[in-house]
């Protein structure tokens, strides 16, 4: 080992650092840094170091190039990663395979490897030069800059970048209250979250008369998320050895300690190397550099209370004593460790100084705003792309943070909200994405700097769970002195708990911010007086969401557990239990699973052919692959039950007296008839067609929901014993006083929506212009459509897409065009139907608008269109299309299919009905009754909402029954809302550890494209009994995870 | 002597003293529970909180724990200190509703009811038994163990001490394992019982004559409260707040 020649003097040491940074000028080696933080390492960096090595040899490259291994380079994302010198190249996520790579084509031949470099996700191309890198470009790095510089470990390396010039400045020409002068006059804030002046802090310490006095560095790191003062103490400890000497220097402190968590074995072993290669220095120790000033550095490892990051708990910990806080004043300024005047910074703060005393004051001042100095690190974690340590001037926006830098959010879900300052901090809405981050903004928006952390949130949070989530972490952490604090935050989490479990009452969210106030007010110590803002700010901004979980029983995020028991049938509409007949499907109990679904569904065949299946978009499979595919194994168990005959339910045998008439029946009419006569009351159906099913007959085309087995379950309805009257239409052949008249007691009007919307271009009246409705209904009639050889569809939606499959199933139909404004991205219309409709041919085009119809002697010839860009989001979240001037084009057709939407047809209304009608020619109802403005008259269905799923029209047909029986019983109508929980608890199948791993959705077996041709034939033809098995044992049965289903199957 | 402000009055305090100190020097009523005159401050029950400083930037300490400062402004029952020494007493009341001396607080303060879950836990970590066993007996037999909602108090390893002598001195000064409340027991968690009594002696006497009543036993004679004797005890109220303004 190199004997260590100690620096006497000032000069001396001024002489070691001229050296150093001139040994570093004249290195002409390439070097390769390598990220070896602890994050670093745990992403492999030691290995990456050791193939170097091995590569380096091999190819005998010792003298040509060096290896630097260095702390954590900020951007956790990429670990880890390396920095070539000195070009600046940064290779990320580097692997030890790669390390061959690296030296032979970087180092030998001067070649920048392509696969390695960061791929810009706005622009979409590789950079090379770190500096260009988003993540780092608007970061303003002069704490963290460094990291990548240097090797912690080699204090030379440190001085070779001009460390400890600032010790040498601060001891030869700067007398003490100088340097406080300065550190005042540069207005920075304690970093460790309460932003105390850190200038007025020395100030009291130096002060303050006594013999002894202390200066302790506080790097007890506890939010959950931040973990900036490690990587300093890891990658750069003799910056903040220089600030505390040289503050030891000007308070006149003669011992020191670095407060710092056991947890943080690196930072330990860099920091203590550190303390003792500056002993051997002579930079700690009696009379440093030759002056009569003496100062001697301990390290006291904390045993990972969080309460210990407060000043006076800390102290009483260094002192031997349990970790609580006590009453200020006196301040540690005046009577802190063991009595004594004692300072205490957090380690960032303490990193400042050197850059303070080397630069000035105002070089400092310059950066941030008129309150809030400087830089400020965050650890930037969560639902974000580029995970990382990120330095940022202060009055930076949180926009700029999370999109500049960050990249957005992960998997381009939208922003809900940031967490800033840990535990004691706040969320933060995505509304108030321009506010600067400084101490004052932040402070006023409910939440704190804190020490740094910035947790980001996407929209699947669920924010009264996050509150409940750091109210967890506070009643643990609270040292339990005030009752205030340990009951405080018990008590609120208790209050909190109960929330996410459906357990709240209304009166709850006052009582909460009572008792958070009180909390805030009452306690002692910055942990009680913080301790309220998760659940202050989360209340500030989302009441809502807490009002959904305590009123509604919903968990919006569909995050909560006790709420949402198995998403696939929280979700449904019509409360499916789908987790519970798969788990039948699973053990091979057909029938069982049969009833489950009936139980609910009078319509279950249509459903398992034609339903959105919201269930399988927030299915828990999702999130680790493709979802349950519950659609088809609803339609499997139908077509068994087609197959075996089960029909007709057992006759309604309790009748009651009650007549309800419902007029329309399509899904809507037809559900709340079958409930109704369930209930016993006597049920006429009114329709105007000849047929029943509304729009499931004339709407959808037979290849995907072939009439049989629509009739299915219509004959279903009807055996129930539902009246049925067709071919009488309401305003015509009756009116709604005629039927109370008549006797009936209540009134549901399901009669959907069957107007078709106009283009509003010039030539929509031309012949051979064909809505997209009237040509399913022509067809599904059995009559003759009158289609052209070139059909063109407008529409993006299920109707367009509809009908460009039936126009291509025309004798005469040769080639059919649809466009769209949109993307496929944006498209309304199922994904597999779109892929249907491509493989049969089908053209679409997207990114097109029709401006005008081209006709001749009144016939249409063609349309003419115009390109669109994407702009910025609308109201609906879709990214608004934008025409491109003189991008024209024609289109030659003889058919034109506008399929743009539907509306309701009003016209049968006379002011004697006297409903309410709303702008959009929808009838206006209460939504939770769906009572219309008269009195036993309700409304539902697409009539109401415009046109919408299958499924919603059913649930509205599901409320009408609940809440007709409610008025003719005379109850209240006011609902009721209870908690999503399955009727019926199905034990777990066993799966086998091959079975889990060769678990896959099933595909659906599919007529071949032309097998399809000019026929009507089904196109889906449903799963095998053992591949519907197969899939239902891969379901994961959310629903036995809650405290009742747990308890059902005995666990 | 330091001079400071104490409900718009201005007071002296010596060096040394606590806000609870001068408060008490000149008869300004503010509740305790775990301070005790014979004992090291703690400022653990934060039942003795009061409002310093001046509008808008006031703040809630614990006047136990906060030395008395120069020109100090000192408000001792504001309703920002009532709301919270009353959110204090049902937290207390809520783990230990058994204690005689926190319902005799809740009644005095109109605690009337509580909208926690109960848990008889018998203790509210005031810590007086560890002051007392350390500093009076000298004992240290006992301690606090873990910390937040796992705080509890207990001998090192949870296994009998030889530091203890058994003198009984945690018992004697435990404000809730020991003294029980005596008064019918309500409904609820809360007792409230000397709220809703009125001794009937009252009716007879001016004064009210019974030691009973002082002993918080008063009961023998007690009816239901009518509407009449509430509001002489409305005006008996109103009385004594003019005479304290």
């Amino acid at each position: 080992m190199r004997k260590i020649k100690k620096i006497k003097t000032i000069k001396e040491l001024e002489q070691s650092i001229r050296n150093q940074i001139h040994a570093r000028k004249s290195e002409k080696k390439p070097v390769l840094t390598v990220s070896a933080g602890t994050c670093g390492q745990a992403r492999g960096s030691l290995k990456v170091i050791r193939s170097l090595e091995k590569a380096i040899k091999e190819q005998n490259l010792e003298d040509k190039v060096k290896i630097k291994v260095t702390g954590c380079h900020g951007f956790c994302e990429a670990e880890p990663n390396i920095i070539v010198q000195p070009q600046n190249i940064f290779y990320q996520k580097v692997q030890p395979k790669d390390a061959k790579n690296i030296t032979s084509q970087t180092i030998i031949n001067n070649k920048v490897i392509d696969q390695l470099l960061f791929t810009d996700m706005v622009t979409g191309k590789k950079v090379s030069n770190e500096k260009n890198i988003p993540f780092y470009k608007k970061q303003k790095r002069i704490i963290l800059g460094d990291n990548a510089l240097i090797n912690p470990t080699d204090m030379d390396d440190y001085l070779s970048i001009g460390g400890y010039r600032s010790l040498v400045k601060a001891l030869s020409g700067m007398t003490q209250e100088e340097i406080i002068e300065t550190v005042k006059q540069s207005g920075l804030r304690g970093r460790g979250g309460a932003g105390f002046p850190t200038g007025y802090k020395w100030e009291f310490a130096r002060k303050a008369k006594s013999d002894t006095k202390y200066i302790i560095c506080n790097a007890d790191e506890g939010d959950p998320g931040a973990y900036m003062d490690r990587s300093l103490l890891e990658g750069n400890p003799h910056r903040v050895l220089e600030g505390m000497i040289i503050g030891a220097y000007a308070i006149g402190a003669g011992e020191g300690y670095i407060y710092v968590r056991d947890e943080y074995p690196l930072a330990v072993e860099h920091i203590s190397l550190a303390i003792s290669r500056a002993e051997e220095m002579g930079l700690l120790g009696k009379n440093i550099l030759g002056t009569d000033f003496d100062f001697e550095l301990h390290i006291i490892k904390g045993a990972g209370a969080f309460v210990c990051g407060e000043e006076t708990a800390l102290i009483a910990s260094v002192e031997g004593k349990v970790g609580e806080p006590r009453q200020r004043p006196p301040f540690p300024a005046v009577k802190g460790l063991w009595g004594k005047p004692t300072n205490i910074n957090n380690v960032e703060t303490w990193a400042n100084i050197p850059l303070i005393i080397e630069n000035g004051a105002d070089w400092l001042s310059r950066i941030g705003t008129n309150g809030s100095k400087g830089t400020k690190i965050f650890s930037l974690v969560g639902k974000i792309n580029n995970t990382g340590l990120v330095e940022v001037p202060m009055g930076i926006t949180l926009k700029e943070i999370i999109y500049d830098i960050g990249g957005g959010i992960l998997g381009g879900k939208d922003l809900k909200a940031v967490q800033t300052g840990g535990p004691s901090g706040g969320c933060i809405p995505k509304e108030m994405l321009d506010l600067p981050v400084d101490y004052e903004s932040l402070t006023k928006a409910g939440s704190i700097m804190g020490s740094g952390g910035m947790i980001v949130m996407d929209e699947n949070t669920c924010m009264v769970d996050v509150a409940k989530f750091f109210l967890n972490f506070l009643r643990d952490e609270s040292c339990g002195k005030c009752i205030s604090c340990r009951e405080g935050t018990r008590r609120m989490w208790e209050i909190v708990t109960d929330i996410t479990e459906g357990k709240g009452n209304i009166g709850d969210l006052e009582f909460l911010g009572a008792l958070a106030k009180t909390t805030r007010d009452a306690s002692l110590c910055g942990l009680g007086q913080t301790a309220s803002n998760p659940v202050l700010s989360t209340m500030r901004y989302f009441q809502e969401e807490y009002e959904d979980h305590i009123k509604y029983k919903k968990c919006p995020a569909l995050v909560c557990k006790e709420i949402v028991s198995s998403p696939c049938q929280y979700i449904c509409p019509i409360d499916q239990e789908a987790s519970v007949y798969i788990a039948l499907i699973a053990i091979g109990k057909f029938e069982e699973a049969l009833n489950i679904i009936r139980k609910d569904n009078p319509l279950p065949t249509v459903c398992g052919r034609v339903c959105h299946n919201p269930c399988e978009i927030v299915c828990t499979v999702a999130e680790m692959g493709r979802p349950i595919a519950i659609r088809a194994l609803k339609r499997f168990i139908m077509d068994w039950a087609i197959e075996k005959g089960y029909q007709s339910p057992s006759k309604q045998k309790k009748q009651k007296k009650d007549k309800v008439a419902v007029i329309g029946a399509g899904p809507a009419g037809l559900v709340a008839a079958y409930y109704l006569k369930r209930m016993g009351y006597k049920v006429a159906v009114f329709e105007s067609l000849p047929v029943l099913g509304g729009m499931l007959t004339v709407g959808i085309p037979e290849h995907r929901l072939p009439k049989k087995t629509l009739n299915f379950d219509i004959e279903y309805i009807i055996n129930s014993g539902v009246t049925i009257k067709t071919n009488k239409a309401l305003g015509k052949d009756f009116s709604i006083d005629d039927l109370f008249k008549e006797g009936y007691r209540a009134i549901f009007i399901a009669i959907g929506a069957h107007k078709s919307m106009k283009l509003n271009i010039p030539g929509e009246d031309a012949n051979g212009v064909i809505h997209a409705l009237d040509l399913l209904k022509t067809v599904n009639l059995g009559k003759k459509a009158e289609l052209g050889e070139k059909v063109g569809i407008i529409g993006g939606g299920n109707a367009a897409i509809d009908a460009a499959r039936v126009a291509i199933r025309d004798k005469n139909c040769e080639k059919v065009t649809v466009l769209y404004r949109r993307t496929r991205k944006e498209m309304p219309a199922f994904e597999e139907e779109v892929d249907n409709a491509i493989e049969e041919g089908i053209d679409i085009q997207f990114l097109v608008t029709p401006i005008k119809i081209l006709t001749e002697n009144g016939k249409v010839i063609g349309v003419e269109c115009i390109r669109m860009k994407l702009g910025d989001l609308d109201e609906s979240g879709r990214r608004r299309p934008i025409p491109i001037e003189g991008s024209e084009f024609a289109l030659e057709l003889d058919t034109l299919i506008p399929a743009i939407g539907e509306r309701p047809d009003i016209s049968f209304l006379t002011d004697k009905d006297n409903l309410k009608i709303s702008k959009w020619d929808t009838i206006e109802v209460d939504d939770e009754t769906l009572l219309t403005n008269r009195e036993g008259v309700f409304a539902g269905g697409d009539l109401v909402t415009g046109p919408r799923t299958v499924v919603e029209a059913m649930a509205a047909g599901k409320l009408a029954a609940e809440s007709i029986e409610k008025y003719l019983t005379g109850k209240s109508l006011a609902r009721e809302y209870k908690l999503n929980r399955p009727s019926l608890y199905v034990e777990p199948v066993e799966l086998t550890e091959e079975e889990i791993e060769k678990a896959e959705r099933p595909k659906m077996p599919k007529l071949s494209p032309r097998a399809r041709k000019k026929n009507f034939k089904e196109v889906e033809l449903g799963l095998s009994k053992e591949k519907a098995i197969k899939e239902a044992r891969r379901c994961l049965r959310c629903e036995l995870k809650t405290k009742d289903g747990k308890k059902a199957i005995g666990m | 002597m330091i001079k400071l402000t104490m409900n718009g009055l201005e007071v002296k305090a010596e060096e040394g003293w606590t806000i609870l100190d001068t408060a008490k020097f000149y008869g300004i009523e503010i509740p305790t529970l775990c301070y005790n005159e014979g004992l090291s401050r703690y400022g653990g029950c934060r039942l003795c909180l009061v409002e310093i400083g001046e509008e808008p930037k006031t703040k809630l300490v614990s006047s136990c724990t906060y030395s008395a400062e120069e020109s100090l402004v000192v408000r001792t029952d504001t309703k920002r200190v009532i709301e919270a020494r009353k959110m204090m007493i049902e937290l207390m009341l809520s783990v230990a509703p058994n204690s005689k001396i926190i319902q005799d607080l809740a009644s005095k303060f109109g605690v009337k009811q509580v909208r926690f879950k109960i848990r008889n836990e018998e203790c509210i970590l005031c810590g007086l038994c560890v002051r007392m066993c350390a500093e009076q007996m000298d004992g240290r037999a006992i301690g606090f163990q873990n910390r937040g909602y796992k705080r509890k108090i207990s001998t090192p390893f949870d296994i009998r001490s030889e530091e203890c002598r058994l003198c009984g001195g945690c018992i004697y000064i435990c404000p809730a394992c020991q003294l029980r409340c005596q008064g019918p027991q309500a409904d609820t968690a809360v007792c409230n019982a000397c709220l809703t009594m009125d001794p009937t002696c009252l009716d007879f006497y001016d004064d009210l004559q019974c030691w009973m009543y002082d002993a918080g036993r008063c009961g023998t004679c007690v009816r239901e409260k009518t509407e009449e004797s509430n509001n002489k005890k409305q005006t008996q109220k109103s009385k004594r707040k003019e005479k304290n303004a």
